[in-house]
């Protein structure tokens, strides 16, 4: 038998072809570079007048926190990141199907990726929470892993942010107007201001009309109702399995009124210990405390999975804007990991506080 | 303990301990300008936020210790 005869090249690619692709890669990363506002600034100062078409620059980013109301249903305002949230969830049940039609017992590719996936998170369940109640709570945490990290994802596919809905209407009388004066490929044009937020005013027939436009989809995460949702979910399945678990005395850990009163009956009585009605009301205290924490827990899922997604989003925008095509690349490696993260991360304590909201109190000290 | 279980406790005290301050130093401040009170009840929320702040991170990292306690007294 012959060997085959090894090809000559570099990481799979003849060298002709790799040299046509870095050739494109290079200029890619100059003209990115030079059409971005840093390069169109540096061009400036050196007086060098290279005008790019208006398709190869990018507009000036203005991320807006709330998200658009894109249309009313039944009196329900939808807003763009509802539209996301449910192309993730329809992507999820698609994935799942199609996973789970077919499932062979030696796996195919497919098949082989959501087994690793999720086998690792029934094993990191089994082992925070043992076997039993890691098997309770997997579907749960899984769920929220799943969508959260699918959201994070999905919101990096080209068209999430990128397609605008337009709208006209008419300019109240008492808004206040600014003339923008050309600048770059932009012609002088007049914007009006409402809430912090510009609109551009253009003529429809013959009609001044200031435009509102709205990305038609924008990455769930960047919501502040998704994750605040998505915390009070969480919140709920921790108190469930907690009552479910321990009973009346998962709630004395927030209510503990028995010893204070105890102690106080006894007062009454003739027998008076100070030290139980102090420790008694240390108890309430303390309860109190708890009770606050597991509340502010909500607040806390709530805003570390927005500002890390939202942060994550505008950055993106501004290293697009800066520095186009080529460069900004590095930041969306760096999104997909910290959409990996943030979603590991809110399941993952979802996990423990669950885990911690099932063992009781004296056993967890010990 | 998991690895994992210590560190997913770690990952969620710095965002907590925040959340306690501000949401303590938000509702004071809510509370007396609904009372006009300034600024009494803005220092008695700052005051339970750090509370609340220090005993929840106490219940989140105690495991942890305990874990290490008892790997030390084991050996």
């Amino acid at each position: 038998m012959t060997e085959p005869k090894k090809r000559r090249g570099c990481l799979g690619c003849s060298f002709p072809i790799l040299i046509i692709i870095l050739v494109i890669f290079l200029a890619l990363t100059i003209v990115g570079f030079l059409s971005g506002a840093i390069g169109q600034e540096m061009l400036q100062k050196y007086g060098i007048d290279i005008t790019f078409p208006s398709w190869m620059t990018i507009e000036k980013p203005a991320p807006h926190l709330p998200a658009p109301e894109l249309f009313h249903v039944l009196g329900l305002p939808i807003t763009n990141t509802m539209i996301a949230s449910w192309i993730t969830v329809i992507v999820l049940v698609i994935i799942s199907v199609i996973v789970t039609r077919r499932m062979k017992i030696v796996p195919g590719r497919l098949q082989t990726l959501f087994e690793a996936l999720l086998g690792w998170l029934f094993d990191l369940c089994k082992s925070i929470a043992g076997d039993a109640n890691g098997r309770r709570f997997f579907p749960v945490i899984a769920t929220i892993f799943l969508f959260v990290f699918l959201n994070a994802w999905l919101s990096l596919i080209p068209g999430f942010g990128s397609i605008e809905t337009k709208e006209y209407a008419l300019i109240p009388e008492d808004a206040h107007i600014e003339t923008i004066p050309a600048e770059g490929n932009q012609p002088e044009h007049k914007v009006v201001l409402i809430d912090h937020k510009e609109y551009e005013i253009v003529d429809v027939d013959g009609k001044e009309m200031m435009e509102k436009r709205n990305e038609l989809i924008r990455g769930a995460n960047t919501d502040v109702n998704t994750t605040m949702a998505l915390a009070v979910i969480s919140f709920i399945f921790v108190a469930y399995f907690g009552f479910k678990t321990l009973g009346i005395s998962w709630l004395r850990q927030y209510f503990n009124f028995g010893p204070f009163f105890r102690s106080l009956g006894k007062a009454f009585k003739g027998k008076l210990d100070f030290m139980g009605i102090f420790s008694g009301a240390i108890d309430i205290f303390v309860g109190f405390l708890e009770l606050l924490g597991r509340f502010i827990t909500i607040i806390s899922f709530t805003f570390r999975l927005f500002g890390n997604m939202t942060a994550g989003e505008i950055l993106l925008l501004i290293t697009a804007f800066l520095i186009p095509y080529i460069l900004a690349l590095p930041f969306y490696g760096l999104e997909l990991l910290i959409g990996a993260i943030q979603a590991f991360i809110f399941a993952g304590l979802t996990l423990v506080f669950v885990t911690m909201a099932v063992t009781p109190h004296s056993e967890e000290s010990h | 303990m998991d690895r994992w279980a210590a560190a997913l406790r770690l990952t969620g005290v710095g965002f907590f301990v925040a959340a306690c301050i501000l949401g303590g130093v938000l509702a004071g401040l809510w509370i007396d300008n609904k009372l006009d009170t300034r600024p009494l009840f803005i220092l008695l929320g700052l005051a339970v936020g750090l509370a609340v702040a220090f005993y929840g991170v106490y219940r989140m990292i105690q495991p942890v210790i305990n874990n290490k306690q008892d790997k030390e007294n084991g050996q």
